[in-house]
């Protein structure tokens, strides 16, 4: 029993006192912790056995790296502080498992090497384990470089879902999914398309109306005359008449002089909001008749030419091609 | 020094690993697990490499099994897997994080592996 053999004795116990804790903890964060322990356990294990280069390496890449990323997908994955209750199946199976690769494994390595004495190398240098990798082992090494490039990427291009979404071929078209800022110029161009469609067919319409209007006018002047401005007002005077009555029904219910009750201030405040109300819902009815919005349409489409017609023709002369892509 | 300890030691991490991939359900809990048994085959490397040249010693070197003249291959061997567990854990977690953004779960029993409708999942997902 030499002084390697208690260290490796120690190193051995707290490495796989860590690893049972590793696999039992209930706690994700916990897990992970002594993951850290005894990945450090190994390193001074591998120290002992005179790997001076492993072990650093050991501790860079797993305590420092990949333990770290290991934390970094428990945080990202919103995984609770405390205990889990359902982070395990039933223990039988795999213990049973794990107990017979145990101790079969230990059968088989104890019976290799029973208590044989071996001389401790001397300790690896980096020049050595340098000259060793860039020497024989040149092309492994490169090899696993390419390999390593090959994780990088596919690790990239399974963590952003814009790139490398390849369409399922069962599933047929895939629908074109509206990036978050704006529409793709595709639709953007297909919807300005349809609004100049759209345009030229109100102005066509109303153009034809009006030849018609026209036409009746000159036939049987006043009676048509007399009907299509009345046609118009008669909702505005509707609600003209409306606003009249709420007008005089408030003026009506105003406090008078001597009164001026708790009550009475009560009425007025409702029917003055009353009041306000009937007067927005006019403002907003009675701007559908009215002029500007109708006439806009055809501006717009008037505006949208220039921009649009760059890549497809577009209703400048309106008539034939219209009327194709209109019926 | 007698090698058997460190032998044992790797085959007790091995077995425990084995142990947290089949009890776990976490799938990051099972990517733990998986890194215990990295470890107990760097270790196996790392203690053959120290206690079969020694035992080596009076064997005449062929040119065929050792390209170098001092056998030492398995620290390089131990420097790959390293490597490679790295290259693993990357690809892995990329996997998992993945999922948990399809599905909001790590759960390794509840993985639904004869459906296609990932993509679909990943429209409602860039959508919503």
């Amino acid at each position: 029993m030499t002084v390697a053999d208690a260290l490796m004795l120690a190193l051995g116990a707290i490495a796989v006192g860590s690893g049972a804790l590793v696999v039992t903890s209930a706690h994700l964060v916990r897990s992970g912790f002594y993951l850290v322990v005894s990945l450090g356990a190994v390193a001074g294990l591998y120290l002992v056995l005179g790997a001076e280069l492993v072990a650093w390496v050991q501790i860079l890449v797993y305590v420092g790296a990949v333990v770290v990323l290991l934390l970094f997908a428990v945080m990202l994955t919103r995984a609770p502080i405390g205990p889990s209750k359902d982070l395990d199946r039933p223990a039988l199976p795999a213990a049973l498992i794990g107990g017979g690769v145990g101790l079969g494994l230990t059968v088989l390595l104890v019976d290799a090497f029973r208590w044989t004495e071996y001389e401790l190398p001397p300790p690896g240098t980096g020049a050595r384990v340098g000259e060793q990798i860039f020497g024989a082992w040149v092309l492994p090494f490169e090899v696993l470089s390419i390999l390593l490039l090959a994780a990088l990427v596919g690790a990239i291009v399974l963590s952003r879902p814009d790139i490398g979404a390849r369409p399922d071929p069962n599933a047929g078209a895939v629908p074109v999914t509206p990036g978050p800022v704006g529409e793709s110029p595709e639709v953007v161009a297909r919807l300005e398309r349809i609004a100049a469609r759209q345009a030229a067919a109100q102005t066509r319409l109303r153009a034809q109306r009006a030849a018609e209007r026209a036409a009746e006018e000159g036939e049987e002047g006043e009676l048509v005359d007399e009907n299509s401005p009345r046609r118009e007002p008669t909702r505005e005077d509707l609600l003209k008449d409306q606003a009249h009555d709420v007008v005089f029904r408030a003026h009506e219910a105003r406090p008078k002089l001597g009164e001026t009750d708790k009550s009475e201030m009560f009425v007025e405040g409702e029917v003055v909001g009353e009041e306000v109300e009937v007067v927005e819902q006019r403002a907003i009815e009675g701007a559908r008749p009215a002029a500007p919005r109708r006439p806009a349409l055809p501006t717009n489409a008037g505006n949208e030419h220039p921009r649009a017609g760059e890549g497809r023709e577009l209703p400048s002369g309106q008539d034939p091609k219209r009327e194709g892509e209109w019926t | 020094m007698h090698a058997v300890i460190p032998y044992v030691v790797a085959a007790l991490l091995f077995a425990l690993g084995v142990y947290g991939v089949l009890r776990r359900r976490n799938a990051i809990l099972v990517l733990m697990a998986v890194e215990l048994m990295l470890n107990a085959v760097n270790l196996i490397l790392v203690a053959a490499d120290s206690t079969i040249k020694a035992a080596l010693t009076d064997v005449q070197p062929e040119a065929w099994a050792y390209a170098v003249p001092e056998p030492r291959a398995g620290a390089i061997f131990a420097l790959f897997v390293i490597v490679l567990a790295a290259a693993e854990v990357g690809v892995g977690l990329a996997i998992v994080l993945q999922y948990y953004r399809l599905r909001r779960a790590v759960v390794l029993d509840e993985v639904a592996l004869h459906e296609h409708d990932h993509e679909q999942d990943q429209n409602a997902q860039v959508t919503s």
